[in-house]
Parts: structure tokens; C-alpha cells; sequence
């Protein structure tokens, strides 16, 4: 049975069992991944895998249900079952699916072009020869005899799935993932052994930058941590690199969203509209960027997937409000969850910006920390270098940031020009007012 | 045979597959066999408005050769599916069969969570009932409260393991888990807190005692933000309360310890093994079989015994946690350590109950002894680095120690070290060792697994705490 076939049959009998709504979505997919290390290949591991999951409005009770067992003895027993657990619960209409003409594609397959058609075809031997070439890449480093362990990583996947839902929709999508990487440790006398991962992934293969360059951006990271210690604690400059700086960006991802919301336990309640960041800052949600590693054509609840501003020259425009919290709040329903987060850049680079600068921390890694929602009050543990005028004076670590996010994005100064691609945080490296380091 | 019938399978089919996966001359292979299923509910809005469900089924086949290993899995428990997956797993041997599966003989098993009430008997009904009580209970505690939600998970494992030796090992894993979310209000004040309570056990784990904790906790626990200042910030004295603290062993040296990474020689420990590590007085252990603890495993994923393992005696680091490929590299048996995450994963050296054991000192005395500094009580997540040894876990609720007494509430506090020096700056181990009933995972290449971890009241003489300066 074809997937769309297993997914209409589901939702007739679920319908038949007592459900008034039903979405059901069925996945089938493969990957692939290989681990190399010390010349040989550590690991290899290889799979097709496929699963089902749905939920089920019965007299508006709701319940969400995933299984991998597709056996039709196993689905029947399991969707038995499934609606029996929905009718003890208590009623809630909001839960109620989405008007259907809110629902569908806001980009076709091909706008999105995610699909690399080459996987199909792509062969073990390939991979192999691939994972291969990334470790001859680190063997020929100019320093490799300071790298104490290289491991290479490959993996590659293709998905598909399809969604029916009884308001109507029904949608399919495929998709392929290829990641490449590099994770190294280096040694120093006194026995520390810090370590840094370069790795890289893309909805096609021909994407992945060369091996050499991989190998080069794990070196020169590693490097970055070669004795490292932590300085005064105080008050300094930061410079947030491109590839972290989803983390504090993040920090507002709980507080945005319809459900901290209305469980009152955003900080950001009642400030739509007004300015919650320095005007330097302009954050959009984008689902539709063609490759882009968090674009969709449609969202949780199947609306339709489209760019949305969250925050605009510092003043906050939309919140992350799906179907049930928009009828909860009795606000308009905007999207569940986030796409690709795009941070809108400045015209310097990181360069130019820290040569006017005499004393900065330019953060390059986080360790542990964590966040409040209610307060946004943040504090991580971070890694990194200390810039003066441009030069880097020390290489530091045991260090944490911490700080109130609303705060800490009034003191942003100005968004580098350096837009990070690599991630659904299309973010450029953030540069920053003093804030609060503590250290030794 | 439930063994069996759990997957529809049999004997003889094992062996089949496991041929299969021994044909291009492997050193060893197992299949590993999972059926899972699991259930929650939950409230908000004074509503037990979500439930959920999920069954998993599937086989994983694992070949090794030397420290080499292929693995495939799949969903499909037909022999044309299970023999083709042994197929593609072999592909890491290149030679010829050396070895034949010999007939699977079921071994015995310790039984350390065995449920009086095992959750596959217990109706919806019932777990409606039991996250109704709580929230009731957690509003009765304090008027402030304005919004509590509240769930139950749980969940049930059947696992069988086959190995060409003959071993064939059955093990059935219950887990519950319950959680209370509390939010309160006074003034213009909003704080929020949570409490949960995990363990491998049925129903009966809900008893009256704990249950009330649970809720007070939640609520009190939110309360007591209230009056919260933010602690200062750099280098000084902490002491961590007996309990949940054990997150600071589970990252500063219990990552560290797992032989993957000393195999590798990628951990700062690397090298240790018979040196002093930690002042005299200090011992650290991870334990698979204290019963009934989120952490605890009759079988490890390989099929060995679970066992309590002694990582730090008196200060010595003895050994690290083994799977069977990191035993054979280190000539050692393995600790029965080797976990995997499910059928989809690979099996690797993870912790199970990490503790730290009783010293002599009352805790009292230990916070009498601090003059400035601070004392954690209760946490979020924790991460380290291997290599370099540098850690660090999340705050979300202390105290300032002042003059040898606790004083105002902290929250929301990054705290950062290195292992291997704050292991050395131990000063005093209090008498106080409190296993967690929290339900903590741990996290590791992609794979999650249940831990539980413990602590007396330990005094630490230097860690970076993430405050502001004064």
C-alpha cells in the first residue's frame, strides 16, 4: 500500500472507530552513515525506517498517537485503542483542526528544492571514497601532529512523507539530508585535550564544501582552544560568532510562543508591538528559502507556511501562536513553530568591527547554561577569545555570560555582514555592549 | 514463551540471522530486539486535556570486527527483512565466516523493578485520577498559585538479546514518570518552578508520602523565587546540596569515565587510572543495580550484567565503564555499561546511577564552615567537555551562604569548572548520601537514556558561578 493510500485508509477508520477529526501523517525513509577514525572505518550503520503518527479529535477530546508497527493486525489494534484512551479525557473545542482554506502549500517541492535526485543512486563505495578524502584532508594539516584524534563523520538520509487530515488536506513531501564532518582533539602538555567539531549539512550533496576546507575550519577552532583560561570577572564587550548565536537568539524562542503564553509564563506578554530589542536588530521567520535546512511548505497544523516578521527594527511583530493557543488567547493563529529564523545583517565584518575595539570577548562556543521564560534572565557557559584592537590576546574558557535577554539585545551595537547559511539560525555574528562575564 | 512471542519470532530464526550477520567472518554480532510502548496524560487549564500514545517495534543487528562495527536496523520482523539487514551490517567484515551461532539457552536475570502494578493493567481512567489529585493538591498548597499543569508518562520495554555464544537475554523495563508545573503570582511578581518523580516501578510508586512531596515541592519551590536575587559572580565556595547535586559527578567525571572516549584517548582521564584524582574520602561509583532507580538495568544492551562499578575509591581513579568493545580493548570485563537508546541506536559505555558516597560530615557543619558563598539546591542541565574536561551545570534554585548560614534565594545561575580540579578541591563530603527519584536523561552522540544520580553535601572550594558582579 502506498503511503497516501495507508494515510486515507487510517483516517476512514479512525473515523469509523468514533473520531470526529482525524490527521495522520506516514513517513518512510533511509539513511546512512558512516564514522572514520585512525585509518580504518569505525562504523558503519545503514537503515530503512518507517512510522505513522496521528491525532484524533473524539466528542473534542484530543490525543496524539505514533507507532512503527504497520502490521494492519497492529494499526487496527492500535487505533482501537487509541480512540478508547481519547473518550475519558475531557472536552476542549479549540482543539478543533484548522479552517481548510488557511491550510496548505505555501511553496511547491520544486521552489523549495529539496530533494537532491542523485541520492537514489548514490552508492556505498561513493560515501566510503568520501569519508576517505575528509581524513586525508586532516592527515595532510600542516599541524597534524598536534591532533591527538580525528574522527570523520558522514550521513546522508531521504524522506518521505504524507499528511491527510479529515478537514480535507492532504499534502506529500521528499526531502534528502547530506552532513559532513570533522571532530578533532588536540593535546597539550599538561594533559588537557580540547576538542572542536566543523560540520556541515545541506539538502544536496554538491553543497557540502570541500574536505580540505572542513578539515581547515576544525583545526583552526581547535586551535582557538589551545590553553585557555578564564579572565577577571567584569563588565566587556561581545562579539557573538555567526555559528552560536541561535543560542541567545533562542532564548526567546519559549517566551514567544502561544502555549508559555497563555500558562502566563512569558516575559514577552503583552509587548507585541512595542520594542523589546535595540532597533538593530530585525529577525523574520522565512519558510520558503529555497534549500534552506528549516523551510516547509506548511506548518504543524498544515497552514500554509510564510515568511512572518517576529521582530522588526527592535519592535516585536508576531508571536508563535498555533491553531489551539489562537483560539486559547483569542488571537489569530500565525504558525506553531519556527522555519528558518533570518536575521537581517549589517555591513561590516566581524573584522572591521573588532579593530575599533580595545578590549572584547568574542564568544565562539557555549557550555551548559540555561534560560527563564517568566524573566528571560539567562546565564551560559562560555568559550572563547579575548580581542584587543583586533589582535587576540588570550584564548579563554570557564568563563559564563549572563544576563537578561531583553536587556542583553538592547545593548546589540550592530549585526556583522557574515550571515551563517549552515543552520535554520541564518544569523550574522552580533556584536554587543558590554555585558556580564564572570570568570576567576 | 513471552520471550518470544513479544516479537513473533523464534530460535531458530534468530540463529538464521545471526548467521547471515557472522558470513563475511565477523568477530561477534548480537540482535537486539525491542517492543516498546507508552502512554501520558496531561492537564491544563484544569482540564486533562492530552493523552498520548506510542508503540515502538523493531530489530537492531550489530557486527563486530576488532573495534569495527556495522549495524542496520529495521521495523519489519519478517525474516526476508532481518535477513537483509544482517546483510548490510556484515558489510563491515570483508572475509569469510570463522565462526556459527550456537543454540540460544535463556539466561537468568536479577529482577530489581519488578512492578506490583505494571501500567498495562492500570485504565485511563486511573491516570486521569491521578493527575486530577495532583493538580487539586498543588493549588490547595498556597493561594498564589495562578496555573499548575500536570502529567503522567509511562512506559514499558521488552527487550531480547541474541548472541551467537548462546546467550539469549529477556528483560521487561518499566518507567513512570510524574510531573507538576506550578506557576504563582504576588504583586507583579510571576515565578515558575516544577517537581517530577521518576522510577522504573508500576502504579504502586505513587504512594501518598511521595505524591504529597511532589506537589508541595512544586509549589514551594516556586514560592521561595519570589524573594530570589541573583547571586554574585566569579570564583568562590559552593556547596551542593545532598540529592539531584550528583549532576556535577555525572558531568565533571562520569562522561569522562565512559572507555569509549579513554579508548580513543580523547578523555582528560585518559591516562589516570591508578592515580589520585580526588582528596582521600571521596568515592565515586556508578551503579546499575540499585533497585527500582530510574537508572537501574537487570541486563545491560549487550546482554551482560549490570553491575555497581566503583569509578573513584578513596580518591584512586580505579577504572572506567566498559561495553564489550572497550573491555576487549582494555583486556577487562565489561561492567555491563553498554546501553542504547533503542533498536535505531548503537551501543555505547553510558552511566546508570551516579553517586558520590557518604563521608563523615554533618551537612550542617559544612555550611557553618562557608563564610561567603553559595549553596545549590536544586537543578536543570548539566554538559561537559571531554577532552579539555571543562563542565558545566544550571542552577535553577540556591542560596547565598553568608557567615555560615544559608541566607537569600538564588536562581538562575550557570555554574563552570574543570573536572579534574574541582574533583581535587573536594574539601567535605557530607554523611548525607540521597539517591535522586528525579527523572534525569542523559544525552550522548544523539542518544538519550535514563539516569538517576546522588549525593551527600559536598563543599567544592572554587567553581566560576555565572552572577553579576556587585
Amino acid at each position: 500500500m502506498s503511503l497516501l493510500d495507508l494515510a486515507r485508509k487510517t483516517v476512514e477508520d479512525a473515523r469509523k472507530l468514533g473520531a470526529g477529526e482525524v490527521s495522520v501523517s506516514v513517513s518512510s525513509g533511509s539513511e546512512l552513515s558512516l564514522v572514520r577514525r585512525a585509518g580504518k572505518l569505525e562504523q558503519a550503520t545503514q537503515a530503512s525506517s518507517r512510522g505513522l503518527s496521528l491525532s484524533l479529535l473524539v466528542d473534542d477530546r484530543f490525543s496524539v498517537h505514533s507507532t512503527s508497527d504497520l502490521r494492519p493486525d497492529a494499526v487496527r489494534a492500535f487505533l482501537v485503542n487509541a480512540v478508547a484512551a481519547t473518550r475519558v479525557l475531557e472536552a476542549e473545542p479549540e482543539r478543533r483542526q484548522a479552517d481548510i482554506s488557511l491550510c496548505g502549500r505555501g511553496a511547491t517541492d520544486e521552489e523549495l528544492d529539496g530533494l537532491d535526485l542523485t541520492h537514489a543512486t548514490l552508492s556505498v563505495e561513493t560515501r566510503r571514497a568520501a569519508a576517505l578524502e575528509l581524513e586525508a584532508a586532516v592527515e595532510a594539516l600542516p599541524e597534524r601532529a598536534r591532533v591527538l584524534s580525528a574522527t570523520m563523520h558522514l550521513g546522508d538520509s531521504s524522506d518521505e512523507g504524507v499528511r491527510v487530515m479529515s478537514n480535507g488536506f492532504e499534502g506529500a513531501r521528499r526531502s534528502t539530508g547530506f552532513g559532513l564532518g570533522v571532530e578533532l582533539t588536540l593535546i597539550e602538555p599538561g594533559g588537557r585535550r580540547p576538542e572542536a567539531t566543523a560540520w556541515y549539512s545541506a539538502n544536496h550533496r554538491s553543497d557540502l564544501p570541500a574536505a580540505g576546507l572542513i578539515a581547515a575550519e576544525a583545526w583552526s577552532k581547535a586551535a582557538e582552544r589551545l590553553d585557555s583560561h578564564s579572565i577577571a570577572s567584569g563588565r566587556y564587550p561581545m562579539l557573538l560568532q555567526n555559528q552560536v548565536a541561535g543560542r541567545i537568539l533562542g532564548v526567546l524562542g519559549g517566551p514567544l510562543s502561544g502555549g508559555e503564553l497563555h500558562q502566563q509564563r512569558s516575559f514577552l506578554a503583552g509587548r507585541m508591538g512595542t520594542r523589546i530589542t535595540n532597533p538593530a536588530l530585525t529577525l523574520t521567520d522565512v519558510p520558503n528559502i529555497p534549500r534552506g535546512l528549516g523551510s516547509r511548505p506548511w506548518d504543524g497544523d498544515a497552514l500554509v507556511a510564510r515568511p512572518m516578521p517576529v521582530i522588526e527594527a527592535g519592535v516585536l511583530r508576531n508571536y508563535y501562536i498555533n491553531t489551539y493557543y489562537g483560539r486559547k488567547l483569542n488571537m489569530p493563529a500565525t504558525t506553531g513553530g519556527r522555519s528558518n529564523w533570518v536575521v537581517a545583517p549589517g555591513t561590516r565584518t566581524p573584522t572591521a568591527i573588532l579593530a575599533d575595539v580595545s578590549k572584547c570577548i568574542v564568544v565562539t562556543g557555549f557550555l551548559g547554561g540555561n534560560s527563564n521564560g517568566l524573566t528571560g534572565d539567562f546565564s551560559f557557559g562560555v568559550q572563547g577569545l579575548l580581542v584587543e584592537r583586533g589582535e587576540v590576546t588570550a584564548h579563554l574558557s570557564e568563563m559564563n555570560v549572563s544576563g537578561n535577554i531583553e536587556e542583553v539585545l538592547g545593548r546589540l551595537v550592530e549585526p556583522a555582514s557574515d550571515v551563517w547559511t549552515w543552520s535554520s539560525c541564518r544569523t550574522p555574528s552580533l556584536f554587543f555592549d558590554e555585558l556580564e562575564f564572570s570568570g576567576a | 514463551m513471552t520471550h518470544f512471542s513479544s516479537f513473533g519470532i523464534d530460535e531458530a530464526l534468530c540463529r538464521r540471522v545471526l548467521s547471515v550477520a557472522l558470513s563475511r567472518g565477523a568477530d561477534d554480532a548480537d540482535l537486539y530486539f525491542e517492543h516498546s510502548g507508552s502512554t501520558s496524560v496531561a492537564l491544563s487549564d484544569g482540564k486533562v486535556n492530552r493523552a498520548s500514545t506510542h508503540v515502538d517495534l523493531g530489530v537492531g543487528v550489530r557486527v563486530v570486527v576488532g573495534d569495527q562495527v556495522g549495524y542496520a536496523y529495521t521495523e519489519d520482523l519478517s525474516e526476508a527483512a532481518m535477513v537483509a539487514a544482517a546483510r548490510v551490517a556484515a558489510e563491515i567484515a570483508a572475509g569469510s565466516r570463522t565462526t556459527a551461532p550456537v543454540a540460544l539457552t535463556l539466561k537468568r536475570l536479577p529482577s530489581r523493578y519488578h512492578a506490583t502494578q505494571p501500567w498495562e493493567g492500570v485504565d485511563m481512567q486511573t491516570r486521569v485520577g491521578l493527575v486530577r489529585d495532583w493538580e487539586k493538591r498543588a493549588f490547595a498548597e498556597d493561594s498564589r498559585v495562578i496555573r499548575v499543569e500536570t502529567s503522567l508518562g509511562d512506559s514499558f520495554k521488552h527487550i531480547l538479546i541474541a548472541r551467537p555464544d548462546g546467550r539469549l537475554v529477556y528483560d521487561y523495563q518499566p518507567m513512570t514518570r510524574g510531573w507538576v508545573v506550578c506557576t504563582a503570582e504576588t504583586g507583579t511578581k510571576k515565578e515558575s518552578a516544577s517537581a517530577n518523580l521518576a522510577q522504573r516501578a508500576g502504579l504502586e510508586f505513587f504512594t501518598e508520602a511521595r505524591v504529597s512531596s511532589m506537589c508541595h515541592r512544586a509549589v514551594a519551590d516556586t514560592t521561595a523565587l519570589f524573594d530570589a536575587v541573583k547571586p554574585p559572580a566569579g570564583e568562590m565556595t559552593v556547596v551542593l546540596g545532598a540529592g539531584s547535586s550528583g549532576i556535577l559527578l555525572h558531568e565533571a567525571i562520569g562522561h569522562g569515565l565512559e572507555a569509549d572516549f579513554n579508548r580513543k584517548g580523547i578523555s582528560i582521564f585518559a591516562d589516570r587510572v591508578g592515580q589520585r584524582i580526588a582528596p582521600p574520602g571521596v568515592t565515586v561509583v556508578d551503579d546499575g543495580t540499585i533497585p527500582f532507580a530510574r537508572g537501574t538495568i537487570n541486563t545491560d544492551d549487550e546482554g551482560n550484567d549490570a553491575q555497581r562499578t566503583v569509578l573513584v575509591e578513596d580518591g584512586i581513579l580505579r577504572g572506567f565503564l566498559q561495553d564489550e568493545i572497550s573491555a576487549k580493548h582494555y583486556g577487562v570485563a565489561p561492567t555491563g555499561s553498554g546501553r542504547r537508546e533503542s533498536f535505531r541506536h548503537v551501543v555505547l559505555p553510558r552511566m546508570r546511577t551516579t553517586y558520590m558516597e557518604s563521608g563523615t560530615m554533618p551537612p550542617e557543619e559544612i555550611i557553618a564552615s562557608v563564610d561567603k558563598g553559595i549553596f545549590c539546591a536544586d537543578f536543570a542541565n548539566g554538559q561537559v567537555q571531554i577532552g579539555a574536561g571543562d563542565f558545566a551545570f544550571y542552577v535553577r534554585r540556591g542560596f547565598l551562604i553568608e557567615g555560615g548560614k544559608l541566607t537569600r534565594t538564588i536562581k538562575d545561575v550557570n555554574l563552570i569548572g574543570n573536572g579534574p580540579q574541582v574533583l581535587a578541591t573536594i574539601e567535605m563530603v557530607g554523611n548525607d548520601l540521597k539517591i535522586d527519584e528525579g527523572g534525569w536523561t542523559c544525552g550522548k552522540d544523539g542518544q538519550s537514556v535514563p539516569v538517576s544520580q546522588g549525593m551527600p553535601t559536598v563543599k567544592v572550594s572554587k567553581l566560576s558561578v555565572g552572577g553579576v558582579s556587585a
